[in-house]
This record gives structure tokens, C-alpha cells and sequence, in this order.
């Protein structure tokens, strides 16, 4: 009987939080079907997570408010379900592994939910198997989880959701941690699933990278409201491209009919008669390990100049970050030196080094704490001992370049994430740093917001220099003026985008995977000499 | 959730022979043990049995050095404060004999600093030097030597409930991701200036100027467990009796163990009701001063 009902029907289903006015979502219709991938795409706060929530259970059980219209699992509806229940027929595997993974080892981690149903040992250990072996990786079986790739730890998570041979399976936001080659192995395996007669929903605004296991359909959100259901093929007609990451040439067909982009001026503090060879930043010979003995680097020379904008690219585990912690003297060379304008990090303090180089930490939930924007911002300044009324006009200026002065009495930790980013580079603007080094700078954004982000940024007149480290290669090719790439803790590349940036067979080598907009720009790149976005190709 | 453990599993270490639940009932037999006792000769047999484990552990220096000293100062800097002030000891014994006194000489607004040597203190550090190294040395070994895998089940094993079981497990894998997350703060909040080892001025004062540190990693600490919540009610955590995926079993050697440290225990709890093994100090000294 049930296997002709449809394994998931949503109903008229509306939502609002019991703390926040305004529903998250309203009257949302669809149906998921066997077989499929139904890709659910739209802006940070468009309601992706609470319908997903809604559907797995958690809303009404842990997420309480208001709630109307029915979900349909197998036509029964699921309002009454206990969580295990539904568990059983819908599995869930959330954004960060790291934080749902609950196991020391990998078959303890896949036995997780089946243990807590109170199964019989030997039964678990087959589905256990089972789990492992559809999705390729029974080698992991005995491994410890904190040893595991991103790419492998995802599947890991989504192995212990199969080994409750759900029907249903939602992935929320699922590549949002991993690096590119990670993500298509995580894609891979959905991919899987879906041909195997599950339902699949997977919540994900890298919807190029999905585009890639050609989902069969898409959703598009915005408001809480459904504004597109249907092929792929039609996504791009409907949606605006600077909301969704579509592939560049269906950026370039739409925005052929839109007034070319307005070109942004990189760094208008640097002017060209300035770009000379001084470096702000020398490594010389660097290498470093840590006390167990291992080097993570090794032999870093280069400098970084006046104009430099620098993306590092390289696999999770290369060494970036501890490359780019050696700029800023949160770690000391082994052997080899760094100097920043000229002095040895080993000879300065760390406050002496932010006055140089600012860091912004991938989450700025690890740094803000003050009770208001203003105090947020005056705390570095304050620590390297600036005048009360220089701070006053250091706090000021910042946040007018971060456009936040109407916040600057909010509490940091009650604004939208965007506008956190924002504070964490405000407060680098404060202490008038002038290279700015950040960690993942569009980790946790959609992709207008983090687009206009990285726009308004290279636009700041204060910095002389920025370095960034990223996974997005489109980033590297449309904002950055030099690429390194970093791997097994050597420099193995340093040069402009587009001669990095070519040779594909290194960048795979690398865990760096190729997009549209690369291909694109390199076989146009005679006409225009340089990178550009989809949006100015389209004109040219 | 993901961090590299202390813990390795090594060869021929004496407490990996034993099945998790057995050291456990063995190492808190010999804690509370420890605890009765005050004289130093009843003590001494636990340090002999704490420095065997430690030994026997394969732990290998280098790994625990840095814990250990930490340890090794801490117990010093106690017992050396008791011996200094005479505080704590009273408790246990009423009459002191006088070795030397030392006056200082020069008084703070009328009062004269004297440090007094007697038996019954020097005593009295001693004890509490043994005391407290040998409850250290077995504790100190535990993360090194249990395998983290196997919290859940050790509890369930030593009968708490699977929610109190689950959750001590759970609670003892956090330790170490929030020493990440404390780390990740640290490197943000120094890399704007702020230098932890410069904080100063009065207690209040002193707390304030951690808010830089305390701040985010508690909310990190907040946001990771909302996750943690969901990801465990997601599959299925706590609807029932749950199956531990581990078995863990008895050999003999276990059950001997267990019946050691309860030997252990019964001897320590009666010969306390008979009135042994309070604080002790050898008749010989008594009678030279």
C-alpha cells in the first residue's frame, strides 16, 4: 500500500518561533519523491533550516511556536510521531560534522541511533556494514573520528543516518565545511542514495557544486515562501544571479540583458606609484613544527607587498593557517625568520605585530564579547594603548567604513551573522592595521552577502594589503591579484590568478577543483588579460 | 566533538590488562582508602601501589611530563603552605613539641611574624605529601590509560542509568573541545592586543578583564551543545533502554582485582572504626623535644 503514497507530502505548512514575530515560513507546498534530489536553495534567512526542522521533527518537539498545515510521511501524518519514529523514516545530517559526530570511532558513530533504539548487538553490527559499505568507506570501520577528512567525516555522519534505513534523508547545508574535493565526494555519495529509491531534500546555496549530480529538482526560497519548484533548467530563469551562485555562462546569458557591473577599485589607499618593492611582510626560510616533532612547514620564502591581495589556496590540513599565524606572530618560526616592516616576530609582541596585521577568525563568535558594538571595537586599540580621544575617532571611522553606525550601541552578539563579520573587521579597522588577514572570509554567508562582502572590503581605503585563506576558487580568481597555493606545508605556487590558476592537473592534484567561471575566464583570457566575474564577461 | 586524546593504547601496561569497570572500582576502593587514613605508615603502602601503576602504565615520560610537574608543585606548594602556617593539622592533633622557632625581626604594626618548627607539623606535611601523591598518580593516569571509547559503557558497567551513563561520557569527551575553543579565543583576543599575563588590579577588576576569554568560549560552548542536542535527538537518544555496542567482560584477573581493592577498602574502613591509623608521630621524636 504504501509504496504507491509518496514519502513525503508537505501541506500548507506555516511556522513562527514562540521568541520572534513574523512567521519563518508560510504555507509551503511540495512533495519529495522516491529517487529524487530536491535541491532547496535561497539566501541566509529565506526559512531552508526551519522547514528542515519542521519536517524532521524537531519543530514542535525542541524548537517550540506555532505551527499549521500537515506533513506527510508515507500518508500518515507525523504531528503525533514520537522523534524516534520519525527518526527511523527521516533521517538528518546537519551542516558541521564536527558537531554531530558523537562517537570516538567510526562504528560507534554509526551505531549511534541504532544502539539508542535498543536493537540487538548483532543487528547492528550488519546494518553497521551495511551503512559502510554502500557508501564505499567500510575501510573506515575501525578508524578514530577526529582522524577522519571533512569529506570523510560527512559521509561518516550520513552513514549513521542510512544505518537507519531511512526513506527520507535531508541534508542541511552539507559542504558548507569542506573543501572542494571533499564536497564532490559528499555529492558523489548522495547522488547514491537518490538512484537507490531515497528521497532526497539537501538545503545548499553552493548550488553550482550540486548542479553537479544534476539534482532532479529545485527549490527556491525566499521569505519563508517557495518562489521556484521545478527542473534545473528553469532555476536560472527565474532566480536573480546575484542571489544564486548559478554557473557563469548562465550568468553571462542573464546579465547580458543588465548594465555591466560597476568595476570596484582594489585597495584605493595603495596608489601605483607606491607599489614598491619594500615588503610589509618577509618570510625567510621558514619552517615550523609543532612540540611532537612533525614540521608542518617547511622553506616558506616570500614577501608581501604594498597592493598585494593574496588568496591562499591549498587542502584542509596544508598548513594555511599556521602560515598566516606566522604573519601575525601567533606562532614562531622554528628556524628561519619573519619579519613584519622589518622587525623580527620573535623579537615582538603579538600587540606590537596587530598594529601591522589584523586577523579575522573564521567565526566571530570566537572573538566578540564586549556588551556593545563601540566597546567591541574599542578593545583592541585599547591594548595597544591609543589616546581615549584617538580611539574615539578610530571606533568612529570604522564603523562608518563597515556601515554600522546605527549598531553601535547594539550588543555584537545580538546582530545577524553578516553584520558580526562585519564588527570583526571593524574591529581590525580600529587598531588601523594595515594588512588585513582573514580565515575563510565567506564561511557561513550566502552568496549575495558574502559577493557584496568581499566587494565592500577591497574597497576599504585603509588597508596597504590583504590576505585571504579559501576553498572558493572563484574567489581567488575574481578578488585576489596573486595566488599561493600551499601543500603538505610547502609554498607550491605564487603568481597572478591566471597563471596559477590554469593549470588544472595541479589545482586537482591539490584538492582544488576547476568551476565554470574559471574555465570561462581562461578561454577568454586573451580578449581580457585578466580574471573578471560572469556579470563583465557577459559585456565584453 | 573531534580531539586528539591522551589516550594510546600501549603495550604491557599493567592497568590496560584489566577490564575498564575493574580499575575503576579498584582506583576509587584505593582513593576513599587514602582518605581514612592520616598516619603515614598506613599511607605509605598506597604510594608504593600508586607508583607501581604509574610505572607499569607505559606512559611514557614525555607525554605526562608537563601534567605531572603541574601536579608535583601543586601537592609541594600545599604542604609547604600547611607547614608554613600551621593551619589544617590542628584538626588532628591537639599538643604540638616545639623543634626551633624562628622570629622575624622586624613586626607589622605591633605583630612579630614566628614561624614555629614542631614534630607534629613537619609530621603533618609528610602525611599530606604521601596523601595526596597518591591519589594524583592514579588519577593522573586515567585519561592516559582508558580508552574514551569505552566511558559509556564503563558507567553503564558500574550501574548508572544509560542518560547519566551517556552523559558522563559525553561530558568527558567536551574537556578537551572546549581547551580548542579556549585556544581559538585566545590567538582571536591576542591578536588584538590583549595580553592575559598583564591583567591586574583588584580581584573584581581581575574577573572583568577575563571577559575577552570567558565570554565567546562560553557561548561557543552554548551554541556546540544546542547542536550536540540535536544531533542525539535526531537518532533516537534516550526513548528507551539502550544497547551498548561494547560489551566489556570479567576474566578472572578482573574479579581478583575487584576483590583486592575491596579487601582493601573493608581493612581501611574497619581499622578506622578501631581507631587506627589517625595522625602519627614516631614516639622518638616526641621524646627529644
Amino acid at each position: 500500500m504504501t509504496s504507491t503514497l509518496a514519502p513525503l507530502v508537505v501541506d500548507n505548512l506555516s511556522f513562527r518561533y514562540r521568541d520572534r514575530q513574523g512567521a519563518a515560513i508560510h504555507n509551503l507546498s511540495f512533495t519529495a519523491n522516491p529517487g529524487e534530489v530536491l535541491l532547496i536553495a535561497g539566501a541566509s534567512g529565506c526559512g531552508k533550516t526551519t522547514l528542515v526542522r519542521c519536517i524532521n521533527g524537531l519543530i514542535p518537539r525542541s524548537y517550540k511556536g506555532e505551527m499549521s498545515g500537515k506533513i506527510l510521511v508515507f500518508g500518515e501524518e507525523v504531528k503525533d510521531w514520537k522523534l524516534s519514529q520519525i527518526s527511523q523514516k527521516i533521517g538528518t545530517v546537519l551542516q558541521d560534522p564536527e558537531r554531530q559526530i558523537l562517537g570516538t570511532k567510526v562504528v560507534n558513530e554509526v551505531a549511534f541511533g541504532l544502539e539508542n533504539l535498543g536493537m540487538p548487538r548483532e543487528e547492528i553490527y550488519s546494518r553497521v556494514d551495511e551503512a559502510l559499505n554502500f557508501l564505499k568507506i567500510p575501510h573506515l570501520r575501525n578508524r578514530e573520528t577526529f582522524n577522519l577528512s571533512g569529506g570523510e567525516k560527512q559521509k561518516v555522519a550520513l552513514a549513521g543516518v542510512l544505518a537507519m534505513r531511512p526513506s527520507i534523508v535531508l541534508l542541511d547545508e552539507p559542504l558548507a565545511s569542506l573543501d572542494p574535493a571533499s564536497a564532490q565526494d559528499t555529492l558523489d555519495a548522495v547522488r547514491l542514495l537518490a538512484d537507490q529509491g531515497l528521497s532526497i531534500l539537501m538545503v545548499e546555496h553552493r548550488v553550482e557544486d550540486v548542479m553537479r549530480i544534476k539534482p532532479e529538482r529545485v527549490m527556491f526560497m525566499s521569505d519563508g515562501e517557495i518562489r521556484y519548484l521545478g527542473e534545473l533548467s528553469g532555476l536560472s530563469k527565474v532566480v536573480n544571479y546575484r542571489e544564486v551562485k548559478l554557473p557563469a555562462e548562465d550568468i553571462v546569458e542573464r546579465a547580458k540583458l543588465d548594465p555591466p557591473p560597476v568595476e570596484i577599485k582594489v585597495l584605493p589607499g595603495v596608489t601605483s606609484s607606491e607599489i614598491k618593492q619594500d615588503a610589509l611582510v618577509r618570510f625567510e626560510d621558514v619552517a615550523f613544527g609543532y612540540e611532537s616533532g612533525v614540521e608542518i612547514l617547511h622553506g616558506i620564502d616570500l614577501q608581501i607587498n604594498r597592493g598585494d591581495v593574496i588568496a591562499v589556496l591549498g587542502p584542509n590540513g596544508a598548513g594555511k593557517t599556521t602560515f598566516v599565524k606566522h604573519a601575525i606572530g601567533l606562532l614562531k618560526p622554528k628556524s628561519g625568520k619573519v619579519l613584519v616592516g622589518g622587525r623580527d616576530t620573535n623579537e615582538a609582541s603579538v600587540a606590537e605585530i596587530a598594529s601591522m596585521l589584523g586577523y579575522v577568525f573564521q567565526s566571530p563568535s570566537h572573538m566578540l564579547f564586549a556588551p556593545t558594538v563601540r566597546e567591541e571595537l574599542a578593545f583592541g586599540p585599547t591594548n595597544m594603548k591609543h589616546t581615549k580621544t584617538q580611539i574615539e575617532l578610530e571606533v568612529k571611522e570604522a564603523l562608518k567604513i563597515v556601515n554600522l553606525v546605527e549598531k553601535e550601541n547594539d550588543p555584537p552578539l545580538a546582530l545577524s551573522f553578516g553584520q558580526q563579520k562585519r564588527v570583526s573587521i571593524a574591529a581590525i579597522l580600529a587598531m588601523r592595521s594595515r594588512i588585513l588577514v582573514m580565515d575563510e572570509p565567506t564561511a557561513g554567508q550566502d552568496y549575495q552577502n558574502y559577493m557584496n562582502f568581499m566587494d565592500s572590503i577591497l574597497q576599504m581605503p585603509a588597508f596597504e594589503a590583504i590576505i585571504f585563506i579559501t576553498h572558493d576558487v572563484d574567489l581567488a580568481a575574481i578578488y585576489a591579484n596573486r595566488v599561493l597555493i600551499i601543500s603538505d606545508g610547502r609554498l607550491i605556487a605564487d603568481g597572478k590568478p591566471q597563471d596559477v590558476l590554469r593549470d588544472f592537473d595541479r589545482l586537482k592534484a591539490n584538492r582544488i577543483i576547476p568551476t565554470s567561471l574559471l574555465a570561462l575566464n581562461l578561454k577568454r583570457l586573451s580578449a581580457t588579460g585578466r580574471f573578471m566575474r560572469a556579470e563583465a564577461l557577459a559585456h565584453i | 566533538m573531534l580531539v586528539a586524546w591522551r589516550y594510546r593504547e600501549r603495550k604491557n601496561s599493567f592497568i590496560q590488562s584489566f577490564d575498564p569497570r575493574a580499575w575503576v572500582i579498584f582506583y576509587l576502593c584505593c582513593f576513599v582508602s587514602t582518605l581514612s587514613f592520616w598516619d603515614v605508615r598506613f599511607l605509605l603502602p598506597f604510594l608504593v601501589i600508586a607508583i607501581f601503576v604509574l610505572l607499569t602504565s607505559g606512559v611514557k615520560w614525555h607525554e605526562i611530563r608537563r601534567a605531572f610537574l603541574f601536579i608535583v608543585i601543586f601537592i609541594f606548594f600545599f604542604s609547604i603552605l600547611t607547614f608554613l602556617t600551621g593551619r589544617g593539622g590542628s584538626e588532628v592533633y591537639k599538643q604540638e613539641h616545639l623543634i626551633r622557632e624562628f622570629r622575624a625581626s622586624f613586626s607589622i604594626l605591633g605583630w612579630t611574624p614566628v614561624l614555629k618548627v614542631t614534630v607534629e607539623r613537619a609530621f603533618f606535611a609528610v602525611s599530606q605529601l604521601v596523601r595526596y601523591a597518591s591519589v594524583a598518580v592514579m588519577t593522573i593516569l586515567v585519561p592516559y590509560s582508558l580508552n574514551p571509547a569505552l566511558y559509556g559503557i564503563t558507567f553503564k558497567g558500574l550501574g548508572l542509568p544509560d542518560k547519566f551513563a551517556y552523559a558522563m561520557d559525553l561530558t568527558m569527551r567536551f574537556i578537551p573541545t572546549f581547551g580548542r575553543d579556549f585556544q581559538l579565543t585566545m590567538d582571536a583576543q591576542r591578536a588584538r592586543g590583549y595580553e592575559l599575563e598583564k591583567i591586574d588590579g583588584g580581584l573584581i577588576a581581575q574577573v572583568r578583564k577575563l571577559g575577552p576569554i570567558v565570554v565567546p568560549v562560553t557561548i561557543h560552548a552554548i551554541i556546540g551543545s544546542e547542536d550536540i542536542i540535536d544531533a542525539m535527538d535526531l537518532r533516537a537518544f534516550g526513548v528507551g533502554p539502550r544497547t551498548w555496542l561494547d560489551v566489556l567482560t570479567y576474566t578472572t584477573r578482573d574479579r581478583i582485582l575487584i576483590a583486592v581493592g575491596a579487601a582493601i577498602l573493608t581493612v581501611s574502613i574497619v581499622l578506622g572504626f578501631m581507631g587506627f591509623g589517625k595522625f602519627w608521630v614516631p614516639e622518638v621524636l616526641l621524646g627529644m623535644f
